[in-house]
Formats: structure tokens, C-alpha cells, sequence
């Protein structure tokens, strides 16, 4: 007899299935850790308006990003070892065109008794004031201009931005109840607190051109491009003349020559110091740029301007890149003696900003005259008044300027009501590149860029050049997506046998045994297709997201919910993919109205239907069942086959009970439309017949 | 490794036939590598059963399932008394072995196979096991090669080949290696030629005294259990 017990207290076996999936790459990299997974998800299921749901979830103005976003997500996306990032940015307005972001309300109440005024209505601004309102404060923001916005308003120009998205967000927030004073340039933060402000929040953004330090800039017709942008987005039409220089190679420099084109002057070119390589302009920007015919010169760079009989004289000299400066970038060096000069009618300095009399509010200022905040609190130097956005960092992007003006509110809340500053932790993060291996077996899925106006048309006028994505081409290029981190995961050891499945059926090779027999499946490499976990025979795998996994039985029990109240016979369960299964019309080759007993349970990837998933549906009372998947079209590796085994398996066993093979069929959904629909009557014939045949057999036994 | 394969449904049902309440043990060691009684074929099996019962009510029964670690440790099997209570029949999922152990736990209730044990043997690619060992108790494959002829000759002869290989396959199936070519080769290869051309006097083919038992104790007292 034995004398050995097994503790059995502390054995977690019915331990409950907890989301384990790990911030991917693009949410770490994105300021506001967007859940871009989760919407690129939803899209590629055709849930627009979840999509929406998580999008708005974490972004106040979703809609001002859709457009400019500079989206530091598609930089970190890992599908570019693949092929190409995901068209992320593009995905999102996509969702938000949809989904109806325009219909969204807001509204917000009163909680507290603090006061919080806000300086400059920028995105930083604006971001803040969103969200204290909706903690509860009363929030006035002030703005210098007529109106709202900052840069998003009087920087960015309207071909790329419509103003009437701003406007929106705009009712948005007096729906809210946020004060908005334009025309009002604050002066003096004594002031504010005096009318009774408990903080303040400077978002003064960085209006101050830089000054290229040469001879004759001060010459009529040289103008800076902060200026220049301004003056046409609050609708003065400066005259430039015919033939326009920019010089610089950033953003703003190509906004500047493309509105100088659309307003009519026709030879642009843009002098830059250093090489295409080195522009620190976004790269579609400069190809649209070209494309509408704009000259750019390398490796060149003004020296002085001298103003001759209505023209500019412009000398330039020519560069070579030197050293890496401290940023690693190569620095540009003159040539000796290669100098030389052209004419110009306008000239447009593009060379960078600084915040604009930061220093007059009292705060302290440090580099280019940029604002000095605690890092941990925001805070400046004096009391109550806290800081974000370009006056802080010096010019930087919508996207960083909103994440600053939510962290303020944060702070702000935390320093009205007494609290420690503390940032909650955080998912863990994903990190590691894919292997080359876990690469060359992750099928290749070219991007889709969204549609643009041609150059020809675009160059005219001031309409947005970026249109929106169809419904198909969204949910094809949202189905891209690696879903980094939320891939399989063994959560029992102690169930793993070691019996190694998972390595010999992965399609992408990720799981690994060590010299001491135990499985690792690393989740960086793992692509989420689901396959070893259905083939797992301890069941000792689990997806990191549960949800996308147990989702079938719900799913499942709500469709015979639906049937069984349903008069019509035989019924019939497909079992979905439900990745392109709105957008692609698949749907509607598939679905015959309620009346005509076929019910459709979505899945995400038919490669995660078990048999028992299938038997079950049986058990419950279809008299068929049908799996329809992408086939071919599928982005994952060898699902076919895979669903091809378990259906063998399942109908081997409907034989043994006693139940015709042919109740249980596979459908492609990437054939021919008409294929699929003659192929879904045949079925529903053939299980009809067999219903028929099962219902006369028992009237005769009785 | 012990391999098994899953009985045929029908004569599950027909075992489980008189009784109502029924716990399906799978078993997490052998088994479960061959795909035969882990705890997706436990579930399966559950699964396949309930469904019959929604398609032929006549018989109604209640279905429970577990999976332990191995079921050859009573130690592990003691788990199992949780969940028996009021359990009319037990379906075990694992070898012989774990079956007979799980009888000998519950002497009150009916144990039954649900999978026939099939043989010793290994993995040669994904899903695919072939036999190696026939547990005589007597090996040879020093002689041999590392080939064992007692299991891979379907005749089991000990100074083979016989007259039948053809193109180094089986006479008995042409898909099936000659075991004794694949010997021949084997030793060749090793330079053993002379193990080849030694007669093997028969072996003691008279019936091993069952059950066989051994006993290893030497890493727990010193030596003198040892018996
Ligand atoms: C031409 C151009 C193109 C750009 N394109 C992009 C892009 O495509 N994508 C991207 O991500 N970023 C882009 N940027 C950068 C982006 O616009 C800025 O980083 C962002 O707007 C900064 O937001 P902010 O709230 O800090 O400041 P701002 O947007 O600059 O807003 C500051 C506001 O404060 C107001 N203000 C200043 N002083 C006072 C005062 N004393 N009292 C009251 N109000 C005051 C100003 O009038 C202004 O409205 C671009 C910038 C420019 C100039
Ligand atoms: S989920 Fe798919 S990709 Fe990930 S380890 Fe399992 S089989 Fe491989």
C-alpha cells in the first residue's frame, strides 16, 4: 500500500482561461498605445463599429489622426520582415468613415469644483480638455487665433486635413460642455488664476520659424512657412508669383511647396541640404510631392539673397554629407567654390520652429526656448501650471501632442485632488524580430494603399488627396495583420507530455523542445493560426487571447438558440470564417434569411474548428453542417488541409454513430460566387433528403 | 512508448450498455503521445458518445470526464476517488495497465478498456508509430544489429532471412522492410559480417512464468531488498 498522497489543494487544472496576450509592436510604438491589434481585427471581421468602439476607446480625436498621423505604428510593424507594414493608418479611417464617427455624441458632468483653463488649442490642448471634462472638471480653452485647432488648423493644409473634421470635433466638445474663448491670447497666468483656475495647461505649440541666419532674408518676397501656412488656412491668398523656392525638408517645407502649387504659382522647387535618405519628411509626402511635379535639389542650401528688379537672386551652394552629428544623421558640408544662383519670385524658409514667447508666462525655458516640465508630473516650475505638447518638446507630431495634452489631464487630476502622480503599469510588451525561418513560411500578402485623386487633379485645388478605402480592399488589408502576442501559449505544463505535435504541425516551424524535453512556444515568432491547439492532445495549449478561441461554443449555443425557436427544418450550422465574411460578400451567397434554416456560427479561421466543436453542433440538433473557409485566399499557411483531417475524423465518427458522411461538407468561400451558392442548394437538398428519409424511418418504428 | 489505438464506438456503447453514470479517465503519458486517451481523445470520446445518445435515446446515460497523469501510479489514480461517487462504470482511456490499476482502486465498480493497447513502440514521423519491442525479456539486438527480429520479421525467426525477401520487402507485404535484409545491411555496415553467419539456437520459446515482477529498490535502502 502506498503511503504518498498528491496534494490536490493548489492544483490550478479548472484555473480560468485570463487574456495573456502582450502589447505588440505598434501599440508599444504608438504615443497613445492605441489597440491596433484589436481594431485591425475587428475590421478584418467586419466590425466596424467595434472597431470604432476601440478606437475611440483610447484616441480622443481618432478622426484628426485617420488623416495626418504620422503613425509610428506602421514604422514598428513586424509584417515589413514580411513584406510591408499594414496600412494601418489607412485601416483606421476606414473603421471611422464606416463606423460612423461623425454621428458619435459626447457628453460630460460636472463633478468637481476645480477649475482648469487651457492655453492654446492645439491637439495637445484640446486632448486635455477633453479629458478633464470628462473626469469632471469645467475646462476653458484659450486661443489666440480665431479659431480652434493650432497647427491642425493653421499649419496643416486643408488637401490633407478637411477642416470640417476639426469642426466636428469642435461640436464635440461644446457638447461636452468645454468653454471655448478664441480671439483671446492669454498674457498673464496670474490672471487666470485669479478668475479662479485651480491649474493651468500651456499648449502654445511652436509657431516661431527659425531664421536661416544669411544675407538679404529679410528681402520682400522671403517668407517663412509657419507664416506663409497660416496666412492661406485663415484665408489670405498671398501672392508669390510664378516661380517659388522652399527651402527646407520636413513637413513643413513640402506643405509649404505644395500649397504655393495649388495657389497657383507653377515652378516650385524645394532646396534641400542633405539627400532624399536623410528628409526628415514623411516618404509619401515627398512622392505625392514629386508626382504633382515639384522639384526638389539635393545637396543644396541658400547662402544669400539679394533682391534684384522684383526678383529674388538666390545663391546657393552645393553640399556634400560629412560625419554623423549625435542624431546619426550625416551632416552636410559646403563645397568650396560651387557656388551658384538662380531666381526666384518668392522664397519660403521651411528650417524648423520654436515655441513663440514661451518665456513670458515666467516659466522656464531650456533648449530652443522650449518649455521645462517635470517628466514625471508635467509641471513647470511654478505652481499649478503644467505644460505639453511642441512648447515642450519642440515641433513634433499630432499623435505625440495628444498623448501629452491625455497625460496632463491625468496629472492635472491627480494634483486637484492630492494624489500621487503615478502611471499604472502597463501590458507587457512584445518585443524581437521575427525569425528568418518563421519569415520565409508567413505567406506574402502585398499592402493596399488606399486610393488617391491623381496629381493632375489634386494639384488644382484643395480637396483631400487620400480617399477611403472600399469595404473589401479594408477587410483585405486588415486580415495582413500577424496579430503579434496573442498567439498560442502552453499554459498547463504539467498536462505537456512532451510529445512534440505542436513542433510537427506548426505551419511556421515556432515551437521549440529544449535538452530538458520541455516546450516553448516563443510568442514573438508564433503567428496565431490556432493549429496546435486543436491538435494538441493534452489540450495543454491555449490561445493568448482567449476570446478569439472560445468565442465558437458561444457563438454556437446562440445560433441553435436561434434555431431552435425557428419553425423551418432541417436546420443546417456553417461554421465561418468570419475574416472577410461581411466585406466579401460571402455572406450573402451563404445567408437565405432566417426562413431557410441555415445558420451561420463566424469563427476566426476555420483552422481553430475541433471536431468536438462540430459534434456538438450535431448533438444539438443540425441536421448538417458545413465549414466554409477561405481556402486559398486564406492569410494563414495550410488551413485547408488541416480541416480537411478533423472533418475526416468527425465523419468516421458520424458513421459510427449511425449518421450519413455526407451531413458534414467543406465549402471554399473564395470560389466563384455562383460555384458557392449552387453548391450551398446542393447541400441543403442533400441534408433535406436525409432529414426527410430520418423522419419517415421513425414514424415506421413507431 | 506504449501505443494504442481507440476502440470502435459500438463497443463502447455496448460495454457501457447497463450502466447509467460513466466517468471516461483519459491518461496523460503514452496515451496521450499516440494520440489515443490524452485529454483531447477524452473529450472527444465524450463528445462522440453524447451525441449517439442525442440520436438514439433509448439508452440514457451521464457522461463525466478527468484525465490523470498516469494512470500505472496509484499514487495518481488516488485522485480519482473525488470523483467517482455515485459513477456506475469507469471508461479508461489508457493501456492495459492503467485500466487494471484503476480496477484494483475501485473494486466496486466496473473498469472498462476503451482503447486496445497495442504495442511497444515509437514515432517514426508525425502521426505515424511503428512496433520495436515485444518485451520478451530476453534481448538480442546486440547480435543484430539494434535491429530487433523478433518484433519487425513478421515471423519472429532468429536466423533469418528466410527464402521470401523480395527487393529487400516482406513476403508477407510488399509496403513492409525485410527485417533480416535491414539486419544484413546493418551489420555489414558495422564490419559485424560474422554476427551474419552464426547460427542462433533456438530460444526458450516455453511460456514465461506470468506475471513478471521486478523489484529495484538499490536507490532507496542499500541492497539487501534488493531480492
Ligand atoms: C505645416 C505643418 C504640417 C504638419 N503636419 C503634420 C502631420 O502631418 N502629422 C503630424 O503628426 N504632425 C504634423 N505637424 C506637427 C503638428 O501639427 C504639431 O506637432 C502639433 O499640432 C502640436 O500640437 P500642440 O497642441 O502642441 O500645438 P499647436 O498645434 O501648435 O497649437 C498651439 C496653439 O496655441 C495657440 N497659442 C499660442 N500662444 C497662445 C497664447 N498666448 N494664448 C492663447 N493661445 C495661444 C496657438 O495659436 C495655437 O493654436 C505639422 C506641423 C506643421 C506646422
Ligand atoms: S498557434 Fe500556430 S503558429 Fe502558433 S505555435 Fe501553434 S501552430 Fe505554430
Amino acid at each position: 500500500m502506498h503511503t504518498t498522497r498528491i496534494e490536490t489543494k493548489h492544483y490550478p487544472k479548472e484555473s480560468k482561461l485570463t487574456d495573456h496576450s502582450l502589447m505588440p509592436p505598434c501599440q508599444a510604438a504608438c504615443p497613445l498605445h492605441m489597440d491596433i491589434r484589436e481594431y485591425v481585427d475587428l475590421v478584418a471581421q467586419g466590425k466596424i463599429m467595434e472597431a470604432l468602439q476601440v478606437i475611440r476607446s483610447t484616441n480622443p480625436f481618432p478622426s484628426i489622426c485617420a488623416y495626418v498621423c504620422t503613425h509610428a505604428c506602421e514604422d514598428a510593424c513586424r509584417r515589413c520582415q514580411v513584406d510591408s507594414a499594414v496600412s494601418i493608418k489607412a485601416i483606421k479611417r476606414f473603421a471611422l468613415e464606416f463606423g460612423g464617427d461623425r454621428m458619435i455624441q459626447a457628453e460630460a458632468k460636472t463633478t468637481h469644483a476645480e477649475k482648469v483653463a487651457i492655453v492654446g488649442s492645439g491637439p495637445a490642448g484640446l486632448a486635455c480638455a477633453y479629458y478633464l471634462r470628462n473626469m469632471g472638471y469645467e475646462v476653458t480653452v484659450f486661443e489666440a487665433h480665431s479659431e480652434i485647432g493650432g497647427m491642425l488648423r493653421v499649419g496643416i493644409p486643408q488637401y490633407r486635413l478637411p477642416r470640417e473634421v476639426l469642426d466636428i470635433e469642435e461640436q464635440r466638445l461644446i457638447q461636452m460642455g468645454v468653454e471655448i474663448r478664441t480671439n483671446t491670447r492669454v498674457v498673464s497666468l496670474d490672471l487666470l488664476f485669479e478668475m479662479g483656475y485651480k491649474a493651468v495647461f500651456i499648449t502654445i505649440g511652436a509657431h516661431q520659424s527659425l531664421r536661416m541666419g544669411i544675407e538679404g532674408e529679410e528681402s520682400a518676397g522671403v517668407i517663412d512657412g509657419a507664416t506663409f501656412l497660416r496666412e492661406v488656412n485663415l484665408g489670405l491668398k498671398p501672392s508669390l508669383g510664378n516661380k517659388v523656392a522652399v527651402v527646407g525638408g520636413g513637413n513643413v517645407a513640402i506643405d509649404a511647396a505644395r500649397t504655393a502649387l495649388r495657389l497657383g504659382s507653377s515652378d516650385v522647387t524645394i532646396l534641400y541640404r542633405r539627400t532624399r535618405t536623410e528628409m526628415p519628411a514623411a516618404e509619401t509626402e515627398i512622392s505625392q510631392a514629386l508626382e504633382e511635379d515639384i522639384r526638389i535639389e539635393f545637396l543644396s542650401a541658400p547662402v544669400k539673397v539679394q533682391r534684384e528688379s522684383n526678383q529674388l537672386k538666390v545663391t546657393c551652394i552645393k553640399m556634400e554629407l560629412g560625419e554623423s552629428d549625435e542624431k546619426g544623421r550625416r551632416r552636410p558640408v559646403p563645397i568650396e567654390g560651387s557656388e551658384y544662383y538662380a531666381t526666384f519670385d518668392s522664397v519660403i524658409t521651411a528650417i524648423g520652429q520654436t515655441p513663440q514667447n514661451a518665456a513670458e508666462f515666467g516659466v522656464r525655458t531650456g533648449r530652443g526656448s522650449t518649455i521645462q516640465v517635470d517628466p514625471q508630473t508635467l509641471i513647470t516650475n511654478k505652481v499649478g501650471v503644467f505644460a505639453g505638447g511642441d512648447a515642450v518638446t519642440g515641433p513634433a507630431t499630432v499623435v505625440e501632442a495628444l498623448a501629452a495634452g491625455k497625460r496632463a489631464a491625468k496629472r492635472i487630476d491627480d494634483y486637484a485632488q492630492h494624489r500621487y502622480p503615478l502611471d499604472k503599469d502597463g501590458v507587457a510588451a512584445m518585443d524581437g524580430e521575427l525569425s528568418s525561418h518563421t519569415v520565409e513560411k508567413i505567406r506574402k500578402i502585398e499592402r493596399l494603399e488606399p486610393p488617391v485623386t491623381s496629381s493632375k487633379k489634386r494639384a488644382k485645388d484643395f480637396k483631400p488627396v487620400e480617399q477611403v478605402y472600399n469595404w473589401q480592399s479594408a477587410t483585405n488589408e486588415a486580415r495582413r495583420c500577424l496579430r503579434c502576442g496573442m498567439g498560442a501559449e502552453i499554459l498547463f505544463q504539467d498536462k505537456c507530455a512532451s510529445c512534440l505535435t505542436c513542433l510537427r504541425v506548426c505551419p511556421y516551424d515556432v515551437p521549440y523542445v529544449d535538452e530538458s524535453g520541455t516546450i516553448h512556444i516563443p510568442s514573438e515568432q508564433c503567428q496565431a493560426c490556432g493549429i496546435c491547439i486543436a491538435e494538441c492532445p493534452a489540450k495543454a495549449i491555449v490561445m493568448r487571447k482567449p476570446s478569439s478561441y472560445l468565442h465558437i461554443n458561444d457563438e454556437l449555443e446562440h445560433a441553435i438558440r436561434s434555431f431552435s425557436k425557428s419553425e423551418f427544418k432541417p436546420s443546417i450550422i456553417g461554421f465561418c470564417c468570419q475574416y472577410g465574411l461581411f466585406g466579401t460578400g460571402t455572406l450573402a451567397n451563404l445567408w437565405r434569411g432566417a426562413k431557410a434554416g441555415i445558420w451561420i456560427v463566424p469563427v476566426l479561421c476555420v483552422a481553430k474548428i475541433e471536431p468536438g466543436h462540430i459534434l456538438r453542433a450535431f448533438e444539438l440538433g443540425a441536421e448538417g453542417v458545413f465549414i466554409a473557409g477561405c481556402g486559398e485566399q486564406c492569410a494563414r499557411e495550410n488551413t485547408n488541409m488541416w480541416i480537411g483531417q478533423r472533418s475526416a475524423k468527425v465523419r468516421k465518427a458520424l458513421d459510427e454513430i449511425g449518421l450519413e458522411q455526407e451531413r458534414l461538407t467543406i465549402f471554399n468561400t473564395g470560389e466563384q460566387n455562383g460555384e458557392l451558392t449552387n453548391k450551398l442548394d446542393e447541400f441543403t437538398e442533400t441534408i433535406s433528403r436525409l432529414f426527410l428519409a430520418s423522419v419517415l424511418m421513425q414514424e415506421v418504428k413507431r | 512508448m506504449i501505443v494504442a489505438e481507440p476502440k470502435p464506438l459500438d463497443a463502447i456503447r455496448q460495454m457501457i450498455a447497463p450502466y447509467s453514470k460513466v466517468l471516461i479517465v483519459g491518461c496523460g503519458t503514452c496515451v496521450t503521445v499516440c494520440g489515443a486517451g490524452g485529454e483531447r481523445e477524452v473529450s472527444f470520446l465524450h463528445d462522440k458518445l453524447r451525441l449517439a445518445q442525442a440520436k438514439n435515446p433509448d439508452s440514457i446515460h451521464n457522461y463525466f470526464e478527468y484525465t490523470v497523469k498516469r494512470q500505472c501510479d496509484p499514487e495518481f489514480i488516488d485522485l480519482l476517488d473525488a470523483k467517482t461517487e455515485g459513477v456506475d462504470a469507469i471508461i479508461s482511456l489508457a493501456c492495459g495497465i492503467g485500466v487494471q490499476a484503476i480496477a484494483e482502486h475501485f473494486p466496486d465498480i466496473p473498469v472498462l478498456p476503451g482503447v486496445n493497447t497495442t504495442f511497444n513502440g515509437m514515432a517514426s514521423e508525425y502521426g505515424v508509430w511503428d512496433e520495436r519491442c515485444a518485451t520478451c525479456g530476453d534481448c538480442c539486438l546486440d547480435e543484430t544489429g539494434g535491429i530487433c527480429p523478433i518484433t519487425r520479421c513478421t515471423k519472429g525467426i532468429l536466423n533469418g532471412p528466410c527464402a521470401g525477401p523480395k527487393n529487400g520487402k516482406c513476403e508477407v507485404s510488399k509496403d513492409m522492410d525485410c527485417a533480416w535484409m535491414l539486419i544484413y545491411q546493418r551489420l555489414e555496415r558495422l564490419g559485424q559480417m560474422d554476427k551474419m553467419r552464426r547460427y542462433y539456437p533456438a530460444r526458450n520459446y516455453q511460456a514465461v512464468p506470468r506475471p513478471r515482477r521486478i523489484v529495484v529498490k538499490s536507490n532507496v535502502a542499500a541492497g539487501e531488498e534488493n531480492a
